[in-house]
């Protein structure tokens, strides 16, 4: 008797931990990320990721990083497998892309009305695309101009309103230094390569001179600019920049985001378009220029342009196939908390997208993000149609590439780019 | 055609013997080349859309302002001059390698095939910072050697550019060809530079009537090897210029990369693929039209 009561206990025993044990076993969400390749937000995410599994220990992260260049030739490859993982990033850039192929979430069916209407709804609008919502905004990056405040404090120069007055300060700071006869400080680090790195930063030059790469017009349809005198003119200054003025660093086509941080943090340029993300990524690598960095809006054509900027927001996607689509909300609202968000914002100057927090004074407050702040003011949204990144990564680049070369004239350049955006307006 | 079951045993175990590697060889190669050339018949993502557009992608490869043909010209220079840099750099160390009293002949020999033990990414990425215009130890070294005034903006420039990826290719793929044509030098038989010695035949009819003919199925096969090999390429001219600037380097490899994973023009690129299958076939036919059974 007293046996069998034994044994009755230990079953039970086992019977409980056993359902105890597979009620906690932990989830394995697979994300896979870009910024995590870069420095410091990979220090900033880890510290995130590690957070949220003590707050949530039946969940664990699996980051997968990849490039930011090569991420949209991954996802796709990952889609035809179906080897998607749960949660991947999305950029406005390609979110149509996202749309065409059917691998995002509506994310109006996950999270609540409410909670999406805390979000910054321009940052939301540029991962929506025909009223659904198909990524979770994670941060935004609004262009702008990085400069050293140190080297404009020692010329007596203030930021500019126009390009104009940006051409003059980016001669005179445009110098030798060290008195060998050569040149080796520049004004201004132009990113010419041939990706979306070169030609989303031109994209946004581009618009400050009054045109559109691609806008609707009054019928509903797509048009481009490229080929108007507005955008003959950005095309031309932007390349006369290097070609007539010289106030680039030689070889601008073999620079791009990388390449441009370093010459900001050996002290070869003194400004360069970009967002705050490349706050930290420059004191990273040069230590000494911690609170020598600054910001000012894009300037304006003098003639009819205006001052822009686009949100540039980093979202998530979720596979519309996870099974895991409750825990992916959790770790996603998690992210952009009040605690992980300001984290993140201070570590890496990458803004947050909850409006509660763009307005709070750890971000409204920071001077190396002013001119960010203001730069938000400007922004407009990106079109979210599938061909888009065509025009950011090939088309546009190769226009001011083919300019700068000498291989066609800006006329010849602009008629092409627009023969180009035309045919695939029309195959879409 | 017989059956397995009315095969001679020795047969019938040699067939079994090749099934697995003919398996994999099938999915591993036929099934993706056979999966191509259907794709090329639709417009599609490769998702959720399958538009059967017939001859269509065919017709607007070659329609218009063309970037697949202007990429075909570009991988035809590009590999010319590869492949051409390639034989004559791998002729000329091959005989010198060749040569019973060059001292320290094997330490040589492992220098020089030291580009081939590298992978394309390194060297790519050696190379291009190698040339880069900012920090690059070329323009360095010309600076400081008086050679030039400014630094040169190798892989911003058209001529540059090409210029430079060319030379990378050459380097990585030189060792290949050295290999072969000295295991082809070491074939020839001795008797013969001995007969041609005794005829009083100089250095450069020795080489032109005894070593040139006699190398003649080795340089085909390099030839045609080579020819094929970088006509594809991929790595190199991708990591150093991704085809720019403008598309001075945008080989036909490239063009179909882009057109399937930026513009997710999946129907486009397997045709520009199905060409291209088609070229290198060619050239595999035009190198069996050149070789005799005997050589084979």
């Amino acid at each position: 008797m007293k046996l069998r009561s034994n044994v009755k206990i230990v079953l039970f025993t086992l019977v409980f931990v056993l359902f105890s044990i597979m009620s906690v076993q932990a989830v394995t969400l697979e994300v896979m990320d870009s910024v995590i390749v870069e420095s410091p937000e990979r220090e900033a995410l880890l510290q995130i990721i590690e957070n949220f599994e003590e707050e949530n220990p039946d969940i664990t992260i699996d980051y997968q990083g990849v490039p930011m260049n090569d991420a949209y030739a991954q996802i796709p490859t990952l889609a035809t497998s179906g080897a998607l993982p749960d949660v991947y990033l999305a950029t406005l850039d390609f979110i149509g892309t996202f749309e065409d192929m059917g691998i995002a979430t509506d994310l109006r069916d996950v999270f609540s009305q409410e909670y999406l209407d805390g979000f910054n709804q321009n940052s939301l609008s540029e991962l929506t695309v025909d009223g659904k919502v198909l990524a979770h905004p994670f941060f935004v990056i609004p262009m702008g101009v990085l400069y050293r405040i140190d080297w404009f404090e020692e010329k007596g120069l203030t930021p500019p309103e126009t390009w104009e007055e940006f051409l003059d300060i980016a001669n005179e700071l445009t110098e030798d230094t060290n008195g060998d006869g050569s040149v080796d400080r520049w004004g201004f680090a132009m990113l010419a390569s041939r990706d979306g790195s070169g030609g989303s930063r031109f994209i946004q030059i581009f618009r400050t001179f009054g045109g559109y790469e691609l806008r609707l017009n009054d019928e509903g349809e797509y048009v481009t600019d490229v080929n108007t005198p507005q955008g003959r003119n950005a095309f031309e200054f932007f390349t006369e920049l290097n070609t007539e003025h010289e106030v680039v660093p030689p070889g601008p086509m073999e620079v791009s985001y990388g390449e441009a941080l370093n010459l900001m943090a050996t002290n070869k340029t003194a400004m360069m378009v970009t967002g705050p993300h490349s706050i930290g990524g420059i004191i990273e690598r040069n230590p000494e220029l911690d609170g020598k960095i600054g910001a000012f809006p894009l300037p304006m054509a003098q003639d009819g342009g205006k001052h822009i900027s686009v949100l540039n927001t980093y979202g998530h996607a979720i596979n519309p196939d996870s099974d895991k689509k409750e825990e992916a909300a959790k770790f996603l609202k998690f992210l952009v908390n009040d605690e992980s968000a300001l984290l993140w914002n201070e570590m890496t100057g990458r803004m947050p997208t909850r409006t509660g927090l763009l307005q709070s004074p750890e971000v409204q407050d920071r001077p190396d993000l002013a001119g960010f702040v203001e730069a938000m003011d400007y922004a407009e949204p990106l079109p979210t149609v599938s061909y888009y990144s065509t025009i950011m990564t090939d088309i546009l680049p190769s226009a001011y590439q083919s300019i700068i070369v000498g291989q066609a004239t800006v006329e010849e350049a602009a008629e092409r780019a627009e023969e180009r955006i035309i045919s695939l307006i029309e195959e879409n | 055609m017989k059956s397995l079951f009315s095969l001679k045993t020795e047969h019938k175990y040699g067939y079994i013997f090749i099934l697995p590697v003919a398996a994999v060889l099938g999915i591993l190669i036929i099934y993706p080349l056979l999966y191509g050339f259907y794709i090329s018949f639709f417009q599609t993502n490769l998702i959720n859309r399958w538009n059967f557009v017939e001859l269509e992608n065919y017709i607007n490869i070659f329609s218009g302002n063309s970037e697949f043909v202007n990429s075909i010209f570009v991988s035809i220079k590009f590999t010319s001059v590869v492949v051409l840099s390639h034989l004559v750099l791998g002729l000329l160390l091959a005989v010198i390698l060749n040569k019973k009293n060059l001292p320290f002949k094997e330490l040589f020999r492992s220098i020089l095939m030291i580009p081939w033990f590298f992978p394309e990414v390194v060297v790519a990425l050696l190379w291009r910072w190698i040339f880069n215009s900012m920090y690059g130890v070329f323009n360095y070294l010309l600076m400081n050697l008086n050679i030039i005034e400014d630094k040169i903006t190798w892989l911003s420039s058209m001529r540059g550019a090409f210029f430079v990826v060319v030379f990378t290719a050459v380097w990585k793929g030189y060792p290949l060809i050295l290999v072969m044509i000295l295991a082809g030098l070491q074939s020839i038989p001795e008797e013969l530079y001995e007969v041609a010695k005794i005829d009083g035949a100089n250095s450069f009819q020795t080489f032109f009537y005894i070593t040139l003919p006699n190398l003649r199925s080795v340089l085909l096969v390099s030839l045609i090897l080579d020819t094929v090999w970088w006509f594809k390429n991929f790595p190199i001219v991708w990591l150093m210029t991704r085809g720019g600037p403008v598309n001075a380097t945008n080989v036909v490899s490239i063009d179909i990369y882009q057109t399937a994973f930026q513009s997710f023009n999946f129907g486009k690129a397997s045709a520009s693929a199905v060409i291209v299958f088609f070229i290198c076939l060619g050239i595999a036919m035009i190198y069996k039209s050149m070789i005799t059974e005997e050589e084979m």
